[in-house]
């Protein structure tokens, strides 16, 4: 079957048709950009939500977008299995839709920062990470200026292992060194208590192809491998 | 100032008396307050280019001369054939004033006025480069927060609307304490259809006039006017001039306008800046040889009981002026309302050849369209400057410290130090199109996705260089922004310059940039780059301490590199690969950093172009690429040659052992052999295997190439053969101070 995928454009994304081109071109999914306001998710087996500055990051990061009717469509396909990812603002609209604990503040540096940096596996039983081995370090580049991720309930996410990434330092260790924005505890991307909805700073779909990498990898594509996986095992 | 008497009120306007009296002269009617205020911003010189326009052409008619180019000069933006059916657009502009008083919101505007240029070509902006400059940061806290809000407009704007900021260059003097330059340039790409779909002009006698975007405030009303005068202490209170962004907004106008283009139905598109409506609507009518009747009070305005020579004279930010084919007018509206962008039907080309504007039932406004648009030409006097002839004659102060300590004291300094600490903040990736990504190369790399095709892009100036020699100058930075392309692999397109500038109206400053533009029109013409659009900004001085900028002819070229094994970077690869020095040098310390760090002096004898050389070195570059010949490339800019091998050492902690016996040093201090910065040299990493062919290259182009090292694993460069002395530098060390220089004064 052909899995069905759904970017949502919310005004203001500007990662969206980079995610698209990822999972047409290199991925050779159908993906398709669907605005906000037409967002269906019984269409649909999977939804992204791209990065970008949805609604000017007005008010604050990701707080307008968690109110669109997407959001109300994205928590009904989890009510129903369906995998979904939020990568940099979608991270962030996650968190603020409650659909993810916790909360992105602004760089500890207060300023925006956009840079190659290292990421390691902490669990690899979510939708977007079963192809990663755990403690697999990923090359990935960030760019955000709020994404210092903060949670009272840091204990309760390892508990139930939400915690999905770690930033980590060149010899893989989760320091502050290597710590890009003062997150707490390192942590760079977290799920649902089913592991189904995944939320990361880092751009996965600027870290698929080898020519865009300084390292020459192509790391982000085990992201949408493991949704592709994910869901042809699940039909 | 000239004072109007009019409608029973008496105007202070910018024209001069005899543009006033042209005016009256040449219209049936005395004008109306509104049309005057028209003319005011339409005739200053931001929008007229009334002083600049003689000298201008020098520069060849792109369109006419070279058959890849589809748009030049007096567009919105240049636009060129890159092949597979793909367009570039791209230009340059200033904001430099607005910078100057407001810096954050006068950069981030800066960045909304160049996106909307190029996309009233009908293109998606994919890239942005700024070429900054500013006072020394050192104990300076005025240049320090001039220069942290600069840097922070341009990232919260760029990083908004998704475009991102592939490059740049920054240059700290003291000339530029006062009046910073910003200078914004935009890159471009759509297909050659998208382009020919939304040309800047009106055509059609019965399309609708939509004005789409932002409201219309009162913010930024005579915005055009206040650039084209000196900074003066008052300026502050023209805070109220400089406009806000919002990026949010344009970034959906990006998206509705480039959706809009799609269906066929714009057939004129033009973006709101200097000037406003008034400059908006007479260049598409004026320029398509049409009229239009305009009703105002269709148009949306933010603030009550705002008047017609307002609402005409607004420069509001964010929005955009679209002329649409009857036919598809609800289909347009509709992708409007999607967007929920505001937008109004203001209007309809006629065949009257006249602007009208109507407020209700009054006529307010009717010009004959192309009046705003020609401006009378000001000849201004140029003459050189008196104390050019003993500043060149100064000579270069005996060194009373190790070289060693020179080049460390170079590696750290302002203008040669990383930076990273910039382009950190800009999202330079977005797009995913960065190939060679800030601070990893001389110039940006892009990739046109679904083609094996790539874009180089690089911009800059040498204000030091141009203020004792313009016309070389000028010339010497083009060898170098051409340069900077090449040592990607690139092969130099075509050209955009912004001519920052003193006061026209004082011959020494006319005589600059006479000469600028002459320099520069002679290589472009010798070496075949089209000139494809420009912007120029004059009256860059500082009235409080009575100086003016140094002369900033600032560039982009943008070139194209075939092919993605093609592409060259810059930092050393392997040890034992030769190190070659491409083209003489010359004892040329003037100008130079090392003239200004290590003794404080601006003088001396600048660099000289020969075209020719330069010309000859490009083409052995072809054939060295062609034959898959060169590891690196970085071309030799400030500093000097050490300097360039230094931070092809960085990335990959490698050194490098040199043996300068093999350059004549007969002729030439030590001094100047390492510091010296001699036009169109290269620093290349080769095999050693390869160096046979590439001299026979070399030889046959008669282009000057010396093998004067290795590429050592150890991470110190050794550089022996010179008279007295042998040079050993710790490359930990000096990456160190080249990254620590600007965090130094900018963090807590």
């Amino acid at each position: 079957m052909t899995i069905k995928v759904a970017v949502i454009q919310f005004p203001g994304s500007n990662c969206d048709l980079d995610t698209i081109h990822v999972l047409n071109n290199v991925m050779n999914l159908e993906a398709n950009l669907i605005w906000h306001n037409d967002f269906k998710g019984d269409k649909y087996d999977v939804a992204v939500l791209p990065g970008g500055f949805s609604f000017g990051d007005y008010l604050r990061s990701g707080i307008i977008a968690a109110h669109s009717p997407a959001l109300d469509e994205a928590r009904e396909m989890l009510r129903d299995d369906k995998p979904i990812i939020g990568i940099c603002n979608g991270f962030q609209i996650l968190t603020e839709a409650q659909l993810l604990p916790g909360a992105l503040l602004q760089n500890d540096s207060l300023k925006f920062i956009c840079k190659w940096i290292k990421i390691k596996v902490e669990n690899n039983s979510t939708a977007f990470t079963n192809k990663m081995e755990n403690g697999f370090i990923i090359d990935i580049p960030i760019a955000h200026g709020e994404g210092r991720y903060f949670t009272d309930k840091a204990e309760e996410l390892e508990e139930n292992d939400q915690i999905v990434f770690r930033y980590v330092d060149e010899k893989g260790n989760p320091t502050i060194d290597g710590n890009p924005n003062g997150s707490l505890d390192n942590i760079a991307g977290v799920c649902d208590l089913e592991q189904k909805c995944l939320g990361l700073m880092p751009h996965p779909e600027r870290a698929s192809e080898q020519i865009l990498s300084p390292y020459h990898t192509d790391h982000g594509r085990l992201f949408f491998e493991s949704m592709i996986d994910f869901i042809n095992r699940r039909s | 100032m000239t004072r109007v008497k009019i409608e029973d009120k008496e105007l202070e306007v910018d024209l001069t008396e005899e543009e006033v009296k042209y005016i009256n002269k040449n219209l049936k009617s005395n004008p109306s307050s509104t049309e005057l205020g028209m003319f005011d911003v339409m005739w200053s010189e931001h929008c007229s280019y009334k002083s600049s326009r003689p000298k201008l052409k020098l520069f060849e008619d792109a369109e006419k001369n070279y058959d890849y180019v589809l748009a030049g000069p007096g567009q919105d933006a240049g636009v060129i054939d890159i092949g597979d059916g793909y367009a570039l657009a791209f230009r340059i502009e200033s904001h430099n004033h607005p910078s100057a008083i407001e810096p954050y919101h006068g950069a981030a505007t800066g960045i909304g006025g160049i996106i909307r240029d190029i996309l009233c070509m009908g293109v998606r902006p994919i890239a942005l480069l700024d070429p900054l400059r500013f006072g020394t940061l050192k104990d300076n806290p005025h240049s320090q927060w001039l220069f942290k809000y600069v840097v922070k407009g341009i990232a919260d704007y760029g990083n908004c609307t998704g475009i991102p900021t592939i490059g740049g260059e920054v240059e700290f003097d003291e000339s530029f304490e006062n009046n910073c330059l910003v200078n914004v340039a935009c890159i471009g790409l759509g297909t050659i259809e998208d382009f020919k779909h939304a040309p800047s002009r009106a055509y059609n006698p019965g399309d609708y006039v939509i004005l789409m975007g932002g409201s219309t405030g009162r913010d930024g009303i005579h915005g055009v006017t206040f650039a084209s005068r000196t900074l003066t202490e008052q300026s502050e209170e023209d805070r109220p001039a400089v406009q806000i962004g919002d990026p949010f907004t344009k970034k959906l106008i990006i998206e509705a306008t480039l959706e809009a283009i799609k269906t066929g139905y714009v057939r004129g598109l033009k973006d709101l800046g200097g000037g406003g409506l008034s400059c908006a609507l007479s260049e598409l009518t004026g320029d398509g040889g049409t009229g239009a009747r305009i009703d105002m009070n269709k148009i949306f305005i933010r603030e009550p009981g705002m008047i017609p020579f307002e609402i005409m004279l607004s420069e509001s930010q964010e929005r955009m002026a679209f002329v649409v084919n009857p036919e598809g007018l609800d289909e347009v509206l509709s992708i409007f309302q999607k967007f929920e962008m505001v937008h109004a039907v203001i209007g309809r080309i006629d065949d009257s050849k006249v602007l009208k504007v109507y407020d209700g039932d009054n006529l307010v406004v009717e010009l004959p369209a192309k009046a705003l648009s020609e401006s009378p030409v000001e000849e201004r006097e140029e003459k050189k400057p008196s104390y050019l002839d003993n500043l060149i004659k100064e000579k270069t102060p005996e060194l009373t410290i190790p070289l060693e300590e020179v080049i460390y004291k170079l590696t750290g300094s302002e203008n040669i130090c990383s930076k990273e600490w910039i382009y950190r903040q800009y999202d330079h990736e977005v797009g995913v199109r960065s190939i060679v990504k800030c601070g990893d190369g001389d110039a940006g790399v892009l990739r046109i996705i679904d083609t094996n095709k790539f874009i180089a892009a690089s911009v800059g100036a040498n204000s030091k260089h141009c203020y004792l020699d313009p016309f070389n100058g000028a010339k010497a930075n083009l060898v170098e922004v051409c340069g900077n392309v090449i040592a990607q692999g690139a092969k130099p397109l075509a050209m955009v310059n912004c001519c920052n500038f003193g006061n026209p109206e004082k011959p020494e400053s006319y005589w600059y940039f006479s000469q600028s533009v002459k320099g520069m029109a002679e290589f472009c013409k010798k070496l075949r780059i089209p000139v494809v659009g420009g912007n120029v900004s004059f009256y860059n001085e500082d009235e409080v301490t009575k100086t003016a900028i140094k002369p900033t002819p600032t560039i982009m070229i943008v070139g194209l590199i075939e092919g993605r094994e093609k592409i060259i970077t810059l930092p050393f690869k392997n040890a034992g690969n030769d190190i070659l020095l491409i083209g003489q040098t010359f004892p040329e310390l003037g100008g130079s950093e090392y003239h200004s760090v290590i003794h404080n002096i601006d003088g001396g004898i600048s660099p000289k172009v020969k075209d020719e050389t330069i010309e000859a070195r490009w083409k052995m570059f072809r054939e060295l690429y062609e034959n898959d010949l060169v590891k690196a490339n970085h071309d030799v800019n400030k500093g000097g040659f050490v300097i360039t091998i230094a931070e092809m050492c960085f990335k990959n902690e490698l050194g490098a052992d040199l043996d300068l016996s093999v350059l004549d040093l007969s002729q030439i201090s030590n001094d100047e052999l390492l510091f010296s910065e001699s036009a169109g040299r290269f620093i290349i990493e080769t095999n050693e295997d390869d160096y046979d062919k590439i001299m026979s290259i070399a030889n046959k182009y008669k282009v000057s190439v010396y093998k004067i090292g290795k590429v050592s694993q150890n991470p110190f460069i050794i550089i022996n053969g010179l008279e007295k002395e042998t040079i050993d530098l710790d490359v930990q060390k000096m990456k160190k101070l080249h990254t620590s220089t600007i965090p130094d004064y900018m963090e807590i």
